[in-house]
This record gives C-alpha cells, structure tokens and sequence, in this order.
C-alpha cells in the first residue's frame, strides 16, 4: 500500500508539472519576447531570459506620438466600454429574470426558461449575418450600443441560468421574514435576496466580462472602426501587418490579455463556482 | 446537458401574504410583476436571438448578394454552390480534423488534469487558478501567444528542437504541410478550451463517494481497474459535457486558424470561409446556407455525444 501511495503522488507530482508547464510556458514566452530588442529575439537560439530586460516595446505601444500607440490607446478605453456596459445590462436583467423564475408562478414561465436556456445549445456564430444585418438596418453597426446590445443577447442565458441556480439555492424562509416586515417584493429583492445572492452576482460579472473580452469575430464585423473596435481586433490587426517586429506585438499581446489573466488569477473561485452552476448534477 | 429542473417555486403562496390554502384563493388577481421582471431577458431573446436565427433559416433559400441586388428566392441554389466550391469542401474536411483532434485531445487532457485535481493537496486552489488561465484570454491573441512558439525564424519550438540536435536548421510549421498545419493550430484551441473540461469532469468527480474508492482498494483492485471501474463511468456525465462544450468550440473555430493560418485554404476552417464569403465577397446568402450548415452540424453531434457518453449511475 505504501509502494501505491507513493506512485500515486508520483503521478499527482507529473500532473500538477503539466499542468503549470501547459499554462504558463506560453505565455513566459510572450513576456520574454516583450522585454527583448528585436536583435536579440531573432538569436538563434532563442534567449530563454531576457538578457537586457528592457520595456521599450511597452513605452513605445503606450506613450508616445504616433497611428500605432492612438490605436492600442483608443482600443482599450472601447473594450473597458463595452464589455463594462455589457456586464452591467447583463448582471441586471439576469437578475431580475432569475428572481421571477426562481419565486414566481405565471404563465409561459416554462416555455421562456427553456427557450432560453435551450439558446445555448446554439453556437453564437449562427445569428453573425442577420446580426450584422439587422443592426445595420437600425444603424447600430460599428457604434457601441450595436455592440453591447449583441454581447447581452448572447450572454443573457448563460447568466441567467448561473443567478437561477443561486436563488434557487437560498432558502425561502429569509423573505418570509421580510414579508412580515411589510416589505414589497421589489425591496425584498434588493435588501434581502440580493446581498445574501453577492457571491452569485460577483460570478456572473466575472464570467460576462471575461467572454466580452474574449470577442473577436463579432467585433471584427461589427465595428468597422477605430472609434468602436476593441483591443482584440486592433491587435490581429497589428498582427496581419507584417512589418510589425514580434517584440512588439508580444507586448501588445501581454497588454491585451494583462486584464483577463489578473482577473483570472485572482477571482478564480468565482469563475468555476458560476461555470459549474447547475452543469453536472 | 444542463439540468434544468424547474422547482414548485416555494414562495408564491405566501407571496401574497395570505396563507397558501387553495380555498382561500379560488382566482387570483393578475400578477403583473413576474411579467416585467422576464420581459427584458425576453425582448433580448426574442429579437435578438429567434428572429436572426429564423434569418439564417430563411435566407439561406434566397440569393442575397450585395453585389447582385435585388433578394430573390432560388431555393437550394447556395447550397448547390456550396457543395460546388472545392475550397469549401477541403475547409470542411479541415473542420472535421479540428473537431477529431480538439475534442479527443481536450477530453482525455481534461479527464488527466480533473484526476490530478480529484484529491486535496497543498496548493491545489492556486494550481486550479493556473490552469484556467487559457480559458480566460482572448482566442485570437491566444493565436498571437503560440505564433511566437511555431515561428520560423525565432520560435520556441525551433530553439528548442535545434538544442536537442531533433532538427538541423529552422523549419517552417505552419502552412506548409496541410496535417501539421491543421494539428498545431488545433493544439491552440486546445490549449484553450480544455480548462473548461478539465473543471466539469473535476465537479463529477468530487461527487463520487469516498467508500467506493475504500471498497475497491480492500478488493485489491489496481489503480488502472479503478479507474476504469469506478472514476471513467461515474464521470461520464462530466465527461460529456466537456465533450460538447469542445463540439461547439472546434465546430465553429475561427479566431486560432484566422490568425495563424489568415485566408489560405491549407488550414481554413468552415467558419472563416462563412467569414470570407459574407464579408469579403458580401454573398450573404451563401453565407446564411453555410452558418445554417454549421449549426445543424454542431446540434446534430452535440446530440450524438450525449447520447453516446452522458450515463448516469445510480449508487
């Protein structure tokens, strides 16, 4: 039995080495290469430390005069907007739906739950055309509204079902203690359910934000652009323009993922208590 | 997949503030809250959502080409086109090789990752921190992030292969050859979509009783006999899960091959010909009939997968 255990932790310690190797080389690489001179990322072979660390490529895609720094600028105040506005309207109208599911009784109750959650069985590239299409008809293409208007479409049935399966969790008898109080529904909502729901909303910004961040193909054909295009699209398309060194693109791709790694990193238990709400059972 | 059992919502009754006796109610007034709490999320749904996809349905029957007005109908038309352009066939050979490699390559990482994860430890919680990472960024600077790893004058890979004497100068990885081409791309979304796995078979584990594990250690089962007997089958429903989360991302890859592969046919994929077709050529129409293809496509295996894993075991 002790030759088991022991083996046993011996396969543990060759998991957890994958795992930390799997996700995080790729990413020391990038930084590695955002903090070299474009001579010595072309060394062959490659420096595995950068020899004279140095953050030109971070100041010169940051500061400075000039298209590339307006662009990197530009696109990270329109990614904080709309994925910050999506959070909101999306936490919002969440919860509002959740807690009438969760405590109500009315009719068509059913046939909406499951229309909408059964809208996640859908991959969200379905409705690209006829978004691109009938946004443009009411002239939202390529202003932030058309942008956020789609990112809560798309979001809404996955944070609904998450706000669900938290209410759901809570125990009744603490808004019956507030419905002797006198309390309405609306109050018991705000003062009662939702403090105690926090952990469940926290989850729910987190999970919208980070999907909002992640948006590429939406954005690439929605916004047409630099007033409304987001980090990730002024990024590829830093990218498609060969002239651009790759120290400097990894620097511009460390800047664009810096928000959704620390995020990530930080707030984790939230992340995987929202996506497992519900999922296996 | 996901569960949605609907409860007898426990306060309704009460809600009132009247005892929950059915005589005392014979009809109640209407209730105009529930109403206005949902009708938002259904707004969003409805015009948002059914009526671009009742679109997509629709217009795939109908040329509708901004090069080439006005809308007219010609039935199966886009279709036949499609099923006649060679660089959408090979992009859907393509597909079917993305999804083969990323859901069996996602599935049995996440199955080995969930297992190293399944018992406590010292720095379990910062381990799972880590391992969601890839989950948490952008796919497209995700693609950014490897095309350093894959380059050709400066990768990773490269440095690497060369120190260890496995190659004798620099090769090119991508675009060349159409196999390796697709596999590296494909190991980009991997990277990506098999924390999600990971995390659903992980919950399935910890759901499995303790005395199983006691039970079959006292019978003198082999690790490999337990985990063949006791973890794989009541992990299935996770299992399956993560099966279908990496059916609909491999099935509609775009960001990882648009931007390690950009619009050459060697590693395109069917999404980014939808791409090219509606907003490079602007034949919406065709556009529709292959994004209607591709959802049928995704609906149909996301089927088939819950059907052929999801088991639930009763103990």
């Amino acid at each position: 039995m002790a030759v088991r255990t022991r083996r046993r932790i011996r396969v543990r310690w060759f998991g957890v080495a994958f795992i930390l190797l799997w996700s995080l080389v790729p990413i020391y690489w990038t930084i590695n290469t955002s903090l070299q001179t474009e001579a010595q990322a072309g060394g062959k072979p490659s420096h595995y430390l950068p020899p004279t660390p140095t953050l030109k490529n971070y100041t010169s895609l940051l500061g400075g005069s000039g298209a590339v720094p307006d662009q990197i600028r530009r696109s990270t105040i329109n990614i904080l907007v709309e994925c910050g506005a999506a959070t909101i309207v999306t936490v919002l109208l969440s919860t509002l739906a959740a807690y009438a599911f969760a405590r109500m009784t009315f009719r068509g109750r059913n046939v909406l739950f499951y229309t909408v959650l059964g809208t996640m069985a859908f991959p969200a590239y379905t409705t690209l055309i006829p978004l691109y299409r009938i946004l443009g008809d009411f002239g939202l293409v390529n202003t932030y509204t058309g942008i956020v208007l789609v990112y809560v479409s798309g979001f809404l049935p996955l944070a609904t079902w998450i706000m669900y399966n938290y209410l759901t969790s809570l125990p009744s008898a603490i808004e019956e203690a507030g419905q002797v109080d006198g309390a309405n529904r609306i109050q018991i909502l705000w003062h009662v359910l939702l403090p105690l729901a926090l952990p469940g909303i926290v989850s729910t910004a987190i999970i919208t934000f980070l999907f909002s961040w992640t948006q590429f193909l939406f954005p690439l054909v929605l916004s047409t652009d630099l007033s409304t295009q987001p980090l990730t699209v002024v990024v590829q398309a830093l990218q498609g323009q060969h002239v651009v060194p790759s120290t400097l693109l990894s620097a511009a791709g460390v800047i664009a993922i810096a928000v959704p790694a620390v995020i990530g990193l930080t707030l984790n238990r939230y992340i995987v208590s929202g996506l497992l709400s519900g999922s296996v059972k | 997949m996901t569960e949605g059992q609907l409860d007898a919502p426990p306060v309704t009754a009460s809600a009132t503030g009247k005892p929950a006796g059915p005589a005392r109610r014979p009809r109640r007034r209407f209730d105009p809250l529930p109403y206005l709490l949902v009708s938002p999320l259904a707004l969003f749904i409805v015009a948002l959502a059914l009526v671009p996809a009742a679109f997509t349905v629709i217009e795939s029957f109908f040329r509708v080409d901004a090069l080439d007005p006005p809308t007219r109908f010609i039935g199966l038309g886009n279709f036949r086109r499609l099923f006649g352009d060679h660089v959408v066939l090979t992009s859907a050979e393509n597909t079917l090789i993305y999804v083969l490699i990323g859901v069996g390559l996602s599935t049995v990482l996440g199955i080995a990752m969930a297992i190293t994860l399944q018992h406590k430890f010292a720095g379990r919680s910062a381990l799972i921190a880590i391992l969601i990472l890839p989950w948490a960024l952008p796919g497209v600077v995700e693609g950014i992030v490897w095309s350093g790893i894959w380059n050709a004058n400066s990768g990773l890979l490269n440095s690497v292969l060369t120190s260890l004497h496995m190659i004798d100068h620099y090769q090119v990885f991508l675009g060349r050859h159409r196999w390796r081409t697709i596999a590296l791309i494909e190991l980009v979304q991997v990277w990506q979509i098999t924390p999600l796995s990971a995390l659903l078979v992980l919950a399935s584990l910890q759901n499995i009783p303790g005395d199983l594990y006691e039970a079959a250690r006292l019978d003198g089962c082999s690790s490999w006999a337990t985990f063949r007997r006791i973890t794989l089958p009541l992990a299935r429903p996770g299992i399956a899960v993560a099966m279908v989360q990496a059916v609909i991302a491999t099935l509609n890859v775009f960001d990882q091959p648009y931007v390690l592969n950009g619009a050459a046919s060697t590693g395109s994929s069917v999404m980014v010909q939808t791409y090219f077709i509606s907003f490079q050529n602007l034949d919406f129409g065709e556009g529709y009939a292959l994004s209607l293809l591709i959802t049928l496509a995704t609906l149909v295996t996301s089927f088939c997968v819950v059907k052929l894993v999801y088991r639930t075991v009763e103990f």
